[in-house]
């Protein structure tokens, strides 16, 4: 059990049998020494967002989550499928797919992992960092080799994203997945 | 028929009268102002009967239009559920009732659950006001409902008619002078009187003396209660309900606990008033009077920023009434207060100019009853 002054960002609770993400907890202290805890939560099996307040001393039923690796495999429309490191198979909608969503493409390999609730799996996090080939980018023409100087470049999956204005069509480049941004050209 | 809503209000008495005063009034007006049942569960009853003496202390009884009921450790898990329940000041209702509520919203509709919060002026109040958290175990919706001191918090207790009835009771001077004389108090041109209702504080001393060297005469008038033991450790006496002393400039009158609408005519009656907590610090409000606050003191100093925040409030309406506002600040940090006194009260005409501008613009938005009931309707 955890308290409500216990609650923290990425902690999970269960609120009448759901699990929610605790996306931001702040505590403000009220009358006689009393606080209240003002929580954003995500609703880990259909993603709806709420701001819901909380007292310090309410109590809440802690959600311990199953986390395995997993790499996708194939897309089955409408499921995207990802396996297991013992080829069990699992599925997800592209709107649980989150930022993923930006980086899904045939062939790779990057280890995701993935969050399960009651067995069935809910989320999925892309590692930090992936690397993409950019098919398409206007040719730079300031000859910039700052990296200061920003343009929009187009991944294989339709993506675009702002790279330096160094960077080629046929260039691959190292993506941050927790910002969206682009952090630098890959080393071959 | 329908029979009216009936409404359910919890309230836990922690230490003083501060939870059940402001529980009381609630009922006492929704009862009275609104097409309501009122049932007030209450954990002790004699806290309820030194505000309203015809309170007896019995497990069930009608008073003022409410249906008084004890709250006991054991509640009764067969009791009714309510179409709206309040739980107040941070009490936790039984679990056997939250069950019993959960059983109404399957069965539809579900009660209306509000928590009600303590009064506060700091702003992350506004952010919290009005929004649902869903039980952890049951689901059922709760709504956070914060008293404060603007349009985006759920305002604070004030009766339909209070300010008429403080207004006729003002008109005639000598309706005032009437009521302080039945209290020991013959008050005569140019002197000051003073209520003086407030938890422990060492600063009492320094106020004493500096009342006791003034050039106007000064009525202090201090219903029973815990500053009581500060002034006699200052004076040195054994002070109790229905003792008076003359001290130079100073007469001292304590006064018994007070009934709630007695309070209120001390509060109209007096030149300045020293208000304590939350239920008497509204009422000084609706005073109109210039009003000292000690705030319920809190661990680290906590009060202090919510004692600031209100002070930085009424700034902002009634302009910057910097001497009242130091001797606040004073009287909560206990310390001598004698200069500050001195100068709020030179300048006693712009402060109780300041006062009244506040009270006016607190009467600019709804009551927190009425908000209540305006809220429950809205979110239906």
């Amino acid at each position: 059990m955890k308290t409500g002054q216990e609650l923290r960002a990425g902690h999970v609770i269960n609120i009448d049998g759901q699990p929610w993400l605790i996306q931001k907890a702040e505590i403000s202290r009220s009358g006689r020494n009393t606080a209240v805890v003002k929580t954003k939560l995500k609703n880990l099996l259909n993603g709806s967002l709420t701001e819901t307040p909380y007292k310090a001393d309410d109590k809440f039923e802690d959600i311990s989550l199953e986390r395995k690796e997993v790499t996708y495999s194939y897309f089955a429309d409408p499921v995207y499928v990802f396996v297991d490191t013992e080829y069990e198979q699992y599925e997800l909608a592209a709107d649980d797919l989150g930022d993923l969503l930006h980086y899904i493409e045939d062939g790779m390999e990057d280890i995701c992992e993935a969050v399960f609730f009651d067995d069935r799996m809910i989320s999925i996090t892309p590692p930090n960092t992936v690397t993409r080939e950019i098919v398409y980018s206007e040719p730079s023409v300031r000859g910039d080799t700052s990296g200061k100087v920003m343009k929009r470049a187009r991944l294989s999956n339709g993506h675009e994203i702002q790279v330096s204005d160094f960077v080629n069509t046929g260039d691959k480049v190292v993506i941050d997945t927790r910002t969206g941004e682009y952090k630098s050209r890959a080393k071959d | 028929m329908t029979q009216a809503p009936l409404w359910d209000i919890f309230c836990k008495v922690v230490d003083n009268h501060g939870d059940i005063g402001v529980c009381w009034r609630l009922a006492r007006q929704l009862a009275a102002e609104q097409p309501v049942r009122v049932r007030l569960w209450i954990d002790d009853l004699q806290a309820l009967k030194t505000l309203w003496p015809a309170a007896e202390l019995k497990d069930r009884q009608s008073l003022a239009g409410v249906d008084v009921c004890l709250w006991s450790a054991e509640f009764d898990a067969d009791v009714r559920v309510a179409d709206v329940v309040i739980e107040a000041f941070a009490c936790h209702l039984p679990s056997t009732y939250i069950k019993s509520m959960a059983i109404k919203r399957d069965q539809g509709p579900a009660p209306q659950w509000f928590n009600l919060e303590y009064l506060s002026a700091e702003t992350w109040v506004e952010g919290c006001h009005g929004l649902f958290s869903p039980h952890p175990l049951t689901g059922l919706k709760k709504a956070f409902f914060f008293p404060g001191f603007s349009f985006k918090t759920g305002g604070l207790i004030r009766e339909k008619a209070l300010l008429e009835v403080r207004d006729a009771f003002l008109k005639d001077p000598a309706i005032a002078d009437q009521w302080l004389a039945q209290q020991g108090v013959h008050r005569q041109s140019g002197s000051l009187t003073i209520s003086l209702f407030a938890y422990e504080n060492p600063a009492i001393g320094s106020l004493l003396r500096a009342w006791q060297l003034s050039d106007f005469a000064i009525h202090c008038l201090v219903p029973e209660g815990r500053i009581l033991t500060s002034i006699n450790a200052a004076l040195a006496t054994q002070l109790k309900a229905g003792d008076q002393l003359q001290l130079g400039a100073l007469q001292l009158l304590v006064l018994p606990f007070l009934h709630q609408d007695d309070y209120d005519r001390l509060l109209w009656s007096c030149d300045v008033n020293f208000v304590r907590g939350e239920d008497s610090f509204v009422r000084a409000h609706w005073a109109g009077k210039p009003m000292v606050w000690q705030i319920y003191p809190q661990d680290d100093d906590i009060h202090l920023v919510k004692l600031d925040a209100w002070l930085a409030q009424q700034t902002r309406i009634s302009g910057p009434a910097l001497s009242a506002a130091a001797l606040t600040q004073a009287w909560n940090t206990q310390a001598d207060c004698a200069a500050e006194w001195q100068q709020a009260i030179t300048d006693q005409k712009r402060w109780q100019q300041q006062s009244l501008a506040w009270t006016k613009h607190l009467n600019l938005f709804d009551d927190l009853a009425s908000q209540l009931v305006y809220f429950g309707q809205k979110s239906l």
